[in-house]
């Protein structure tokens, strides 16, 4: 049974990164790329600012957020070096399970618990390993996929990348009719080979078992398959932030990149790009203007799973860019789960019984219902209750209240708690599993932020079931943009 | 000889990569004997390559005069990986190093072979390790051993190349002591040589204990030895059908295109698991760089 919570853990936490950067840019270098009018690019402008990087090598690696730990310039000259020429190059690099290997540690980098230390090293150094396309390999790409050589499809092509994403990396580019914008390329031959390499079971199963000893195996391999697989399609990124794009267009503080279908495909995904300050920029801004950032992304966060029943499942620092006033810009969908209004409905009940209603065996009944406890546990209420309230112990009182590293860090061990007496009774549902990145991710992010607000306010806001006035003026400013927004679509 | 036990088999992957680290020299004077756009230093990078060491081995192990020499001399029981890494930081320096270097260490086992005499208890016959008929044997199962791991597992050279490989081999036994004029510089002459020696070949008890260690190797640390069973596998249908003969092995089940595919993902994690290791990414990203320089268009 322990066995079986700890997985389900894992699993939670495999199932919740997904690596890709989409347009990560360096606000500093982008004065050039200034908005003009009616959100369009001002295009004399962002060509200069292309040429302009596209001298400069270095920016690949100041932006890689993982793929190329960057280690000055004669690093930088060494990837250029070995830039990856050929689907053949390919193949070799990442072929003969290299590439799926390289998955699974992306996917576990932020399980603490998860992965034996020998294997995270060897996951880290494989993610080393890969160099970037070669400019002409990934142009070789946009032409397979596009119809047309890159420079004909774009008005600009900058054919150094700025940034390693999953199994590919992004070019910046300016569209024929002047937009800005991010293309993700993937590597050629990159989904044939990681396909026939997730076909070897009985070897996944031996690595998972020696990576992440203790765990349940089949489970996480499960969910291992079905993430890269959902992966190598980059369509279904696609369709995913265009459906949190619409869902927020208008929004005060939350900003979605539109996708540009028509240069979207399997292998190349194309969206506005964006621009703003990194998290790590956030350390040096002010804590008003930190918590403010907070209170958008825990917004967004709960607006989009109990209104659009989406739950984007990678809250890495990463995936924002910041542009004060607490603007967010959202990026990164390619791991979002939909959940039915059956699978939403537990969920909601045993927030409200716990939280509104003061009734432990309510949330003790909701959570059978949902799955999470076997019916008939030999355990308390109370015991259930105390060991669950943690997750809740930000919206259970009204006020103000600081999210501390402390209390992502307790959030945490409580997770990963195996001795607890109610872990042998303990399930999470595998639809669920995702939904632990909250606590894993989300809250730490915010720790990190020392973000401060009325959590349980801004709750009451979002919950359906409470439907409370806006606590908040950015919960003012959204609840008027909700009544001017046509029906949301989900 | 005294049944010593061996020594379990620590630090298997660790002592390897460090000895592969230590022969990648950072600013060598020149290309060494080989160079980056030499087949050897291509055939040497192939994900095959664990396929081929242990091969070579079991191969170089059925002559007994080899084999006496390393039993009775060397720390082969006491400390096996010691002395599996020490041969693989001797050809890593070979292969990669600069002239002066491989020189060097060419010269330090050609003195320490100087110690190697005696006589093989089941032969009767006297060895030596600096004797140029054992040395060009030891070679031929290397060079034989390599391409034979290649051509089941790895990306084959053509033909051209092959020859060319056994070619460019041949300066590494001459460095210890070989006369130019025994050494196989063909696949042809290879092969040649090898049916020339093969009725002096027998598995000595030595053999068959110090092959039984290497195909399943103790304490090699669990993982390790469940990847360990495909390499065996691959090895074993590598084999000649006169050396399993000579072992007693059964005949393996014949390598499909879906189990060669399976071995060579079983490469491709030991791969990782090497890369892992401290400076060997950093030194298999110099040689990689050193060749694409040296034949621009026909790396490999």
């Amino acid at each position: 049974m322990k066995v079986r919570a700890r997985t389900l853990a894992a699993v939670a936490a495999v199932g919740g990164a997904s690596i890709a950067a989409l347009a990560v840019l360096e606000r500093r270098r982008e004065r050039g790329l200034t908005r003009g009018p009616g959100g369009r690019v001002r295009v004399e402008r962002g060509m200069a600012a292309l040429r302009l990087a596209a001298r400069g090598g270095a920016r690949y690696a100041s932006n890689a957020p993982r793929l190329f730990a960057s280690a000055g310039e004669h690093r930088q000259q060494l990837r250029n070096d070995l830039a990856l020429q050929t689907a053949e190059d390919v193949t070799a690099t990442l072929g003969t399970m290299k590439g799926v290997l390289m998955k699974l540690g992306q996917m576990a980098s932020y399980v603490n618990d998860g992965l034996s230390p020998a294997a995270r090293r060897t996951l880290s150094r494989l993610q080393d390993s890969v160099p970037p396309m070669s400019p002409e390999l990934a142009a070789q790409v946009v032409t397979e996929e596009l119809g047309r050589p890159p420079e004909r499809v774009f008005a600009t092509w900058d054919p150094e990348p700025i940034a390693a994403a999953s199994i590919g990396q992004v070019h910046r580019a300016i569209t024929h009719d002047g937009r800005a914008v991010a293309v993700k390329v993937q590597y050629p031959g990159i989904a044939e080979t990681i396909e026939a390499d997730l076909g070897n079971v009985a070897l996944l199963r031996r690595m998972l078992k020696i990576s992440a000893p203790s765990q349940d195996v089949d489970a996480l391999l499960a969910e291992l398959k079905e993430r890269v697989t959902e992966e190598l399609d980059y369509r279904r990124e696609a369709r995913n932030q265009q459906m949190f794009a619409r869902f927020y267009e208008g929004h005060p503080t939350i900003s979605v990149p539109q996708i540009v279908d028509e240069l979207s495909t399997r292998r190349v995904v194309t969206s506005e790009l964006a621009d703003g300050a990194r998290f790590a920029e956030l350390a040096d801004w002010s804590q008003a203007e930190r918590d403010l950032a907070a209170e958008t992304i825990y917004r967004f966060v709960f607006r989009s799973l109990y209104e659009a029943h989406a739950f984007n499942g990678d809250p890495h620092p990463g995936n924002y860019l910041f542009h004060g006033g607490g603007r967010v810009t959202f990026l990164d969908f390619g791991l979002v789960k939909y959940f039915t209004a059956e699978e939403m409905q537990p969920l909601a009940a045993m927030v409200k019984h716990l939280c509104v209603d003061k009734d432990p065996e309510g949330f003790r009944q909701a959570m059978v219902r949902a799955g999470f406890l076997v019916p008939d546990a030999p355990v308390s209420t109370p015991l259930v209750v105390e060991h669950m309230a943690v997750f809740y112990d930000t919206v259970r009182e009204r006020g103000p209240r600081t999210m501390t590293g402390e209390y992502a860090a307790a959030v945490t061990r409580k997770f990963f708690d195996f001795r607890s007496p109610l872990a042998a009774y303990a399930r999470i549902p595998r639809s669920y599993v995702i939904l632990q990145r909250i606590n894993l991710g989300l809250f730490a992010l915010l720790g990190e932020l020392s973000a401060a607000a009325d959590w349980r306010g801004i709750a009451e806001e979002i919950w359906p079931f409470f439907q409370g006035p806006p606590c908040t003026p950015m919960g003012a400013a959204e609840a008027a943009w909700r009544s001017r927004r046509p029906v949301p679509r989900t | 000889m005294t049944a010593e036990p061996y020594a379990a088999a620590v630090g298997l992957v660790e002592r390897y990569a460090a000895a592969f680290v230590s022969g990648v020299p950072d600013q060598p004077e020149d290309d060494g004997f080989f160079g980056p756009g030499s087949v050897t230093w291509r055939l040497a990078a192939d994900l095959s390559a664990p396929v081929a060491g242990l091969r070579s081995v079991l191969v170089q192990a059925l002559h007994p005069l080899a084999m006496a020499g390393v039993d009775q001399h060397s720390d082969w029981r006491r400390d096996p990986v010691g002395r599996l890494a020490a041969t693989s930081a001797y050809l890593a320096t070979l292969t990669y190093g600069d002239r002066a270097s491989a020189s060097r260490v060419a010269r330090r086992v050609r003195a320490i072979h100087e110690h190697v005499r005696g006589t093989d208890t089941v032969t009767g016959r006297p060895y030596a390790a600096g004797d140029p008929a054992l040395l060009v044997w030891v070679h031929a199962a290397l060079v034989d051993s390599v391409l034979a791991a290649t051509r089941l597992f790895g990306t084959p050279p053509a033909s051209a190349d092959a020859d060319a490989y056994v070619d460019e081999m041949a300066v590494s036994a001459e460095l210890l002591g070989v006369p130019r004029e025994i050494i196989p510089d063909s696949v042809a002459a290879l092969e040649e040589y090898i049916s020339g020696v093969l009725s002096e070949l027998q598995c000595t008890p030595a053999a068959a204990e110090s092959m039984g260690y290497m195909l399943d190797p103790a304490g090699m640390g669990e993982e390790i030895a469940e990847l360990w069973q495909d390499l065996r596998e691959a090895a074993l249908a590598t084999l000649p059908s006169w050396a399993r003969d000579l072992y007693g092995y059964p005949a393996p089940p014949p390598i499909t295109p879906d189990r060669r595919t399976e071995i060579r993902q079983t490469l491709g994690v030991f791969d990782a698991v090497f890369m892992a290791e401290p400076g060997v990414l950093e030194a298999r990203q110099q040689l990689a760089v050193r060749m694409r320089t040296a034949s621009p268009g026909t790396r490999g």
